[in-house]
């Protein structure tokens, strides 16, 4: 059913693939696959902006690349993060945790009275 | 910069990322195929999935450059494009671009090697030269900002400013490694000299303190990298081998890393000593501890958070306590109450020396400056140049430029592409201009004064010349598009729509003005080239004073070679003796110090006639043999030649005697005749003046062509020993008599090097290499820049006649005569030229102080020159204009009047 997937929510697609990539290195399509897996197919990544975002965090440093064999046997292009990579996750896991527990005490708020 | 740097390796990133993109899609296919789809469906899904492919490759491309070096790039390409399909104006201005580039950079190569170029040593930047500033008391000899050894020792107990401090003192030896012996130029140095520079041994060691302990007792040495490898063909067993220096043996103990030629751009030294051994290298110095003997430069590495004005402060409370205890130090020589105060007056002055010390920086640091500021202008028109072209490609673009603006590209996009186009252009003019540099850098070294500068200058593009050339070529572009993109901003969109072929007027007031500056420039150079080809030509017609065609001069150096002064007397004798008797010679003489090699051999003077006077400044002396004067052809004003009496010691019957030169009559006697009057050399109170003037000469030159100073000479006395420089009259062929010459000195003393060996002819074109250099390439300089301008003038005038066409035509209809035509076009010419050079003429007054020094009996604003700079810029310039002019007279009116 189309209505049980969500575009990628605005300003975290950078956050969810560094996530994605903190586990082990991946190429793109193994990126793109692995948020389709471990989310249960609920997030739905737009493939036309994973690239841009991909060489973005490279230019940033947060990634670092390069040229691997992949299960399939031919080369692919590995990222995996860079130590500047994991402190910029680490710092957007905390404020994301910080927003999403704004918004639930919102949310608790609200169901008080 | 990370940008910039992708910029470069942008084909690289594309193919990279295809071949990722590729990927994506091909593992996407197959496990679409998988999971049931046909391959023609999946592929289609896939590519559904991924969105537009060249929609990702843009953005990942302004990821990779940002969005203004993207347009750039199109932009260049765009540009590029364009000048494929115009070639003769891309030619004449990347030309005219590489032109001013490459002179540019040529000289800026020299400029960086000999005034800029800091040493290869650890942190040069803290190196500073320590110096006496005052009054010594005592001997100096070597060149300048000299000290005593025994004052550098002292230096180096101020550990407080100071993490080292070293002295130097460039010397020649005999060298031999094969049994050949040749003057080479060698470096005495303290022990601390490699310690303190920081530098390193490629083989073996450096020296060290230990090599620098009892005078006489290390006798060891450290070659050049250079003289390693072209000497001694890189010998790996070069370390503890002898070489012969000066006849002593000395034990090679290592060679220096390669690259470092000591501290002085000009003396590329072979080899490093340790001052302990100077009384072995220097032939009759037994001064090293004498305090009172200056003649080693000192060097001193500050300490890290040392700043100069504190050390300088710092020093002076010690220097000053020095001061006090030299004076009653024994030995020290009895001096006036004046004197004396000078003495204790003296401060230590502390210069920043990262470039180290030179002389040969020295001498040509103005004429470099000059050189640079010519080149400057030279590229500031062709940047002119260029920028007139481009206004004229520009109004020729005119409609597309419109078309775009309608079409809604923004004006700063326009003008931006216009930038692009000139930065582009200058680019290209600037890879073709660094190409040509080496070439441009390899003539200019032939052009200065020494051979042995030529050794540590090179003719290599490195990588600071690089940025230089870059810098000045984006620099250039943007200047050279700056007014054409000004022009592109302003002119409005109506008035283009409704303006009609053949009236643009497309930015010709703009181009007046780059022309009016173009020959403002030009007659600024060329009035410069004109005066420094008068000071040649001045030198050249005046010339030293004596008659140097058929005169040979050659230098030896026993005294080098193990002789001690009384056999190096007999020696010299005995050659003179020889070349007299030969066929091939008329006369010859001997005297102490070479003529127009730069340097003297100077003192003030004491003169008695009924009263005592000192002369107010330094006396050129020379010691020579009788016939000197007879040999070199000068003319004898007073009184009479030396004899050989003259040359006995005092003790066997000699007289006392000198000659001086009419200059030095001219401002001590008042013309009146000195002969009879007693002079001797120094100025203080216990100097005898025991030397009776026998004779006035005429004026000849001696440090070099242009100076008329006070020349003072003594008789060689014999017995004392020295290095002897003769100065040979031959007959016949000069071929000829420099062989029997040399067979001559090879029977005196196989082993025996000649330091120098050439014509006079030779010498006196040497000692003006400076100035040779200075006209030649002013000269080229204006004659460049005379092209340039003339082109650039010669474009605005076309244009004007083809934009004025129907306006001619209709005035030739209505009954103008043909010459008013061309009245009408060189008027316009007339007035930028007269404008030009009424800009002109107040910068080179200005710009005049700058090069006087530079020239020799001319003033900056000598009226011969700028009057014939004028006339040959009008005539040029009015030839350039005619062209143009001739054609808008032959302009058929009927034809002029269709066109419409």
């Amino acid at each position: 059913m189309a209505s049980s997937r969500f575009p990628i929510p605005q300003g975290t697609q950078d956050m969810l693939i560094l996530q994605i990539l903190s586990l082990e290195p991946a190429h793109g399509y193994g990126i793109s696959q692995r948020l389709e897996q471990i989310s249960k197919s609920v997030i739905q990544l737009n493939q036309g902006s994973l690239y841009p975002a991909l060489h973005r965090l490279e230019q940033k440093e947060w990634l670092q690349a390069e040229w691997k064999q992949s299960e399939t046997g031919r080369e692919a292009k590995f990222y995996s993060l860079t130590a500047a990579g994991r402190k910029q996750l680490a710092a957007e896991k905390e404020s994301w945790a910080r927003l999403t527990g704004a918004v639930q005490l919102i949310f608790d708020e609200g169901s008080w009275s | 910069m990370k940008q910039i740097r992708n910029w470069f390796r942008l084909r690289n990133l594309e193919q990279d990322f295809a071949r990722e993109l590729q990927y994506h899609l091909d593992s996407r296919v197959s496990d679409l195929i998988l999971s049931g789809l046909s391959e023609a469906e999946a592929r289609k899904q896939a590519t559904l999935e991924l969105g537009g492919i060249t929609q990702i490759q843009e953005e990942v491309r302004d990821v990779w450059l940002t969005r203004w070096l993207r347009d750039l790039t199109y932009d260049l390409r765009f540009s590029a494009r364009s000048f494929r399909r115009n070639p003769s104006f891309t030619a004449t201005a990347v030309l005219s671009l590489a032109l001013g580039i490459g002179a540019t950079t040529a000289i800026y190569s020299l400029v960086d090697q000999i005034l800029l170029h800091t040493l290869p040593v650890r942190s040069p930047e803290r190196l500073v030269l320590i110096d006496w500033k005052g009054d010594q008391v005592g001997n100096a000899f070597g060149s300048y900002n000299l000290m005593s050894y025994p004052i550098c020792r002292d230096l180096q107990q101020q550990e407080r400013f100071f993490e080292g401090v070293l002295c130097r003192a460039a010397i020649t030896v005999n060298l031999s490694t094969s049994g050949e012996n040749k003057p080479t130029a060698a470096e005495i140095v303290s022990g601390t000299y490699f310690p303190v520079l920081g530098v390193r041994p490629a083989l073996g060691r450096v020296l060290t303190v230990t090599d620098d302990q009892a005078p006489g007792a290390s006798p060891v040495v450290v070659l050049s990298y250079d003289y390693w490898t072209t000497q001694l063909a890189g010998d790996p067993d070069a370390v503890g081998k002898k070489v012969m220096v000066n006849q002593h043996p000395m034990t090679i103990v290592g060679v220096a890393t390669p690259g470092f030629h000591g501290i002085d751009v000009g003396e590329v030294p072979a080899l490093w000593i340790p001052a302990a051994m100077s009384e072995q290298m220097l032939p009759s110095f037994h001064d090293l501890l004498d305090r009172r003997t200056s003649w080693m430069q000192v060097l001193g590495r500050l300490k890290p958070d040392m700043t100069l004005p504190q050390a300088r402060a710092g020093l002076q409370p010690w220097f000053q306590a020095m001061l006090n205890d030299d004076l009653h130090r024994a030995g020290f020589p009895s001096i006036t109450a004046e004197r004396r105060q000078r003495f204790l007056g003296s401060t230590l002055a502390l210069t920043p020396a990262p470039q180290g010390h030179s002389s040969l920086r020295r001498r040509l640091s103005q004429p470099l400056w000059v050189l640079l500021a010519a080149t400057i202008v030279l590229l500031g028109l062709a940047c002119l140049n260029v920028a007139g072209l481009f206004l004229a490609r520009g109004s020729v673009r005119h409609r597309e430029i419109h078309t775009r603006l309608a079409l809604g590209a923004s004006r700063g996009r326009i003008g931006r592409q216009l930038l692009a186009d000139s930065l582009l252009l200058a680019l290209a003019g600037g890879l073709l201009g660094v190409l040509l540099a080496p070439l441009a850098v390899r003539t200019l070294i032939a052009f200065l004064p020494r051979d042995i500068a030529a050794n540590s200058l090179q003719a290599v593009i490195d990588t600071r010349l690089l940025l230089f050339a870059f810098a000045i070529s984006v620099t250039t572009g943007f200047l050279a598009g700056f007014a054409p993109a000004l022009q592109a901003g302003r002119s409005s969109l109506i008035s283009s729509l409704r303006e009609r072929v053949g009236t643009v007027s497309g930015g010709i007031r703009l181009r007046r003005i780059l022309v009016t500056a173009q020959i403002a420039f030009t007659l600024i150079l060329v009035i410069g080239a004109a005066l420094f080809v008068r000071t040649l030509t001045g030198l050249m017609a005046k010339g030293p004073g004596f008659d140097t065609s058929s005169l040979i001069s050659f230098g030896i150096d026993p005294l080098r070679n193990g002789y001690t002064p009384a056999e190096a007397n007999r020696l010299m004798r005995r050659i003179q003796d020889e070349l007299r008797t030969s066929r091939n010679v008329q006369t010859s003489a001997i005297a102490r110090f070479q003529l127009l090699s730069g340097g003297s051999w100077n003192n003030p003077m004491t003169i008695q006639t009924n009263q005592r006077m000192i002369t107010d400044r330094e006396v050129h002396l020379n010691a020579i043999s009788p016939g000197f004067f007879a040999t070199l052809g000068t003319r004898l004003v007073a009184g009479r030649d030396f004899e050989e009496r003259d040359s006995l010691p005092v003790n066997a019957g000699g007289r006392r005697t000198a000659i001086v030169n009419e200059a030095f009559v001219k401002r001590y006697f008042d013309g009146r005749s000195p002969l009879g009057a007693h002079i001797c050399q120094g100025a203080g109170p216990d100097t005898k003046p025991d030397l009776e003037i026998i004779g006035v000469v005429a004026n000849i030159s001696y440090r070099g062509l242009r100076e008329e100073r006070e020349q003072a000479y003594f008789p060689i006395i014999s017995g004392e020993g020295f290095a002897g420089n003769f100065y040979v009259r031959v007959q016949g062929s000069t071929e000829t008599a420099l062989q029997s010459i040399r067979t001559i000195l090879r029977d005196a003393d196989p082993a025996l090097p000649l330091t120098y060996f050439r014509t006079l002819n030779e010498q006196v074109n040497r000692s003006l290499n400076t100035e040779r250099m200075l006209a030649t390439l002013s000269g080229s300089f204006g004659m460049l820049a005379l092209l340039l301008s003339l082109v650039g003038l010669y474009g605005v005038m076309s244009f004007v006649v083809t934009q004025r066409t129907r306006e001619i035509g209709i005035r030739l209809a209505l009954g103008a005569t043909r010459l008013t035509a061309v009245w009408l076009v060189l008027r316009d010419a007339l007035l930028m030229i007269f404008a030009g050079i009424a800009i002109a003429l107040p910068c080179v007054w200005a710009l005049g102080r700058l090069i006087e020094s530079q020239l020799y009996d001319v003033q900056p604003t000598d009226p011969v020159a700028i009057a014939g700079a004028i006339v040959v810029l009008c005539a040029t310039a009015m030839c350039a204009a005619f062209i143009p002019a001739h054609r808008a007279a032959a302009v058929n009116p009927t034809d002029a009047l269709r066109f419409e």
